[in-house]
């Protein structure tokens, strides 16, 4: 369904991605790797936000490298950005309104999934009225993963949730996409640092440092794997 | 004691206060106000237009009071080629400057989009200083008047004489505030509009197209002012830079309300307005009346510090 070839990306004359190749079909996919490795830009290059200089992007056989990023959200990817994005002064509710109402298959069933957002993330039913801006970190990416959600994606693309979430609701997390995965059917690629919680839910992953893919292997192999295990594990 | 309550909260104190402050001026001198209400609409609904481009398209365009002067010549111009009615002119005036916005946008705006802060002001200062030299070149400086019989009707009630024409800038303010807040809560595009200006990327990333959004806005917002240009020709003289001192007010009333601040426009613009009425009734010191814009400003920037020093 995904499909990157050879991609190489530039800020100026950083050269941040290097021959970059990544697969992802009805599964879930993992990217880890220290900050500053490129999985943001990787994820950019997707939707859209980064241009690469070379290389090919696919989403369902049809290249998205002369897509605009709306183009491509509403071919069905859907993001969390690791810096959120929400819109600061519009309530929670209508933030998670604005990540159906321009989708237009998605805007149509909104009303459930809105109940379905509130039964996963009750908190975020008890702030609907409160403005995006006054939530806590961890309710904003609650916000954000469910404003993502709110667009029905054939792909969710998440980057580094874990973050600013407590331990507790980061197991939570994981869990619920690999419900959500099972009973939706949707392709879903994890960008992480936080490699130990995401193995549980993941089929595969990729390793990349410094711009470049290292390695990649199923989540049971990435598990038993002695550099991962070394590297990212701390055992 | 739920007044008292209110009381303590600083937005029902600044009410209030315009209130009795209302009531002693109506008593002592019923016209002044009437006239600073006049004058406060004007204020409001040239700055609303800009206020909108700035909130949403992110841009501070120096050249609005001179749309608005394009619109006053567009009113003349149609008054003396086909004697229409300037009232019946912001018909067509609106439709081509939605036209001229649209131009402007895709000739000038959209390719300093992402630039920075000081290249989009020198191009709309530049933008605007090209169209006072066009209009200069055109019909020369010389001030143009349209004789418009019924704008200077004016009505009597006791020993109270007022202009009536100028309640239009009420309607219009009115009007247009209205009409933008119902669009910007109402309408798709409207909440795409509000989306962008508080998040762009966020906007791209729920699937809105950003670059239409700032065009329509950008477009609409022309509209407005240009068919504003046209209803200010009936009562003012026209002249190429007729429109400079209104693009400084504006920004003014925009800085102090904060950006996106829709609501805030109409008090400050009131604020502006009365005061400005008061000093122009004293006698001798109607000559003063241009400071008190400049009183405010200072004053509204003070306070504003003060507020983030205290916090
Ligand atoms: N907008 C940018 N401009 C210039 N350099 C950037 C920009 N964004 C990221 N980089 C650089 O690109 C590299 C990869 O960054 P990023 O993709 O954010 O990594 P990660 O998401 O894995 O932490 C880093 O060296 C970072 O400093
Ligand atoms: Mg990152």
């Amino acid at each position: 369904m995904l499909s990157i070839k050879n991609l190489d990306a530039f800020y100026g004359k950083l050269h941040v991605l290097w021959d970059v190749s990544l697969e992802l079909g009805n599964e879930c996919v993992g990217i880890f790797g220290p900050n500053g490795a490129g999985k943001t830009t990787l994820i950019n290059c997707i939707v859209g936000l980064v241009k690469p200089q070379g290389g090919t992007v696919e989403f369902d056989n049809k290249t998205l490298l002369n897509q605009e990023t709306f183009q491509i959200i509403r071919s069905g990817i859907a993001v969390v950005p690791q810096e959120r994005e929400l819109f600061p002064l519009m309530t929670a509710a209508e933030n998670l309104e604005a990540g159906s109402a321009y989708i237009p298959a998605a805007h149509a069933k909104r009303k459930e999934r809105l109940e379905f957002i509130f039964s996963i993330f009750p908190v975020l039913k008890l702030k609907s009225s409160l403005p995006a801006a006054v939530l806590s970190g961890g309710e904003q990416r609650m916000l954000t993963i469910a404003r993502a959600l709110m667009a029905y994606p054939k792909l969710l693309i998440l980057d580094e949730p874990s973050t600013g979430l407590q331990p507790s609701l980061t197991t939570d997390l994981f869990l619920r996409l690999k419900q959500i995965r099972q009973s939706e059917g949707i392709s879903i690629l994890i960008a992480e640092q936080n490699v130990r919680q995401c193995l549980k839910a993941i089929d595969r992953g990729y390793v990349i440092e410094n711009g470049k893919i290292v390695l990649q292997a199923t989540a049971a192999n990435l598990a038993d794997n002695d550099y991962i295990r070394k590297s990212y594990l701390g055992l | 004691m739920q007044i008292v309550s209110k009381l303590r909260e600083r937005r029902y104190q600044a009410i209030l206060g315009a209130i009795i402050m209302a009531v002693i001026i109506l008593a002592v001198k019923p016209e002044v106000l009437l006239e600073g209400i006049q004058r406060s609409s004007l204020y409001a609904v040239i700055a609303l237009p800009m206020a909108l481009i700035l909130g949403i398209v992110g841009i501070i365009n120096l050249a609005h009071g001179d749309f608005m002067m394009l619109g006053s010549y567009m009113a003349y111009w149609f008054a003396v080629k086909s004697g229409l009615d300037p009232l019946l002119a912001m018909i067509p005036a609106m439709l081509a400057f939605f036209l001229i916005g649209i131009l402007t946008f895709y000739a000038l705006i959209k390719p300093v989009l992402g630039s920075q802060e000081l290249n989009q002001l020198l191009l709309t200062f530049g933008l605007g200083l090209v169209l006072e030299e066009a209009a200069n070149l055109s019909f020369t400086s010389a001030p143009l008047k349209l004789s418009v019989p019924y704008v200077s009707a004016s009505l009597t009630i006791g020993d109270l004489t007022f202009g009536t024409f100028e309640f239009v800038y009420v309607l219009a303010a009115m009007l247009v505030f209205y009409i933008i807040s119902l669009f910007l809560k109402k309408t798709r595009i409207g909440r795409a509009a509000r989306a962008v200006g508080q998040n762009p990327k966020g906007a791209k990333l729920v699937g809105i197209d950003v670059n239409k959004t700032y065009l329509i806005i950008f477009s609409l917002s022309i509209a407005i002012i240009g068919t504003i240009g046209v209803l200010f020709a009936m009562r003012h003289s026209v002249f190429p830079v007729m429109g400079a001192p209104y693009t400084m007010k504006s920004f003014c009333l925009i800085a102090m309300a904060g950006i996106g601040n829709i609501t805030g426009i109409l008090w400050y613009s009131a604020l502006l307005g009365v005061s400005e009425s008061i000093i122009t009734a004293i006698p001798g010191a109607a000559g003063w009346a241009d400071l008190v814009f400049f009183a405010l400003i200072v004053g509204a920037i003070l306070i504003r510090s003060y507020q983030q020093r205290v916090k």
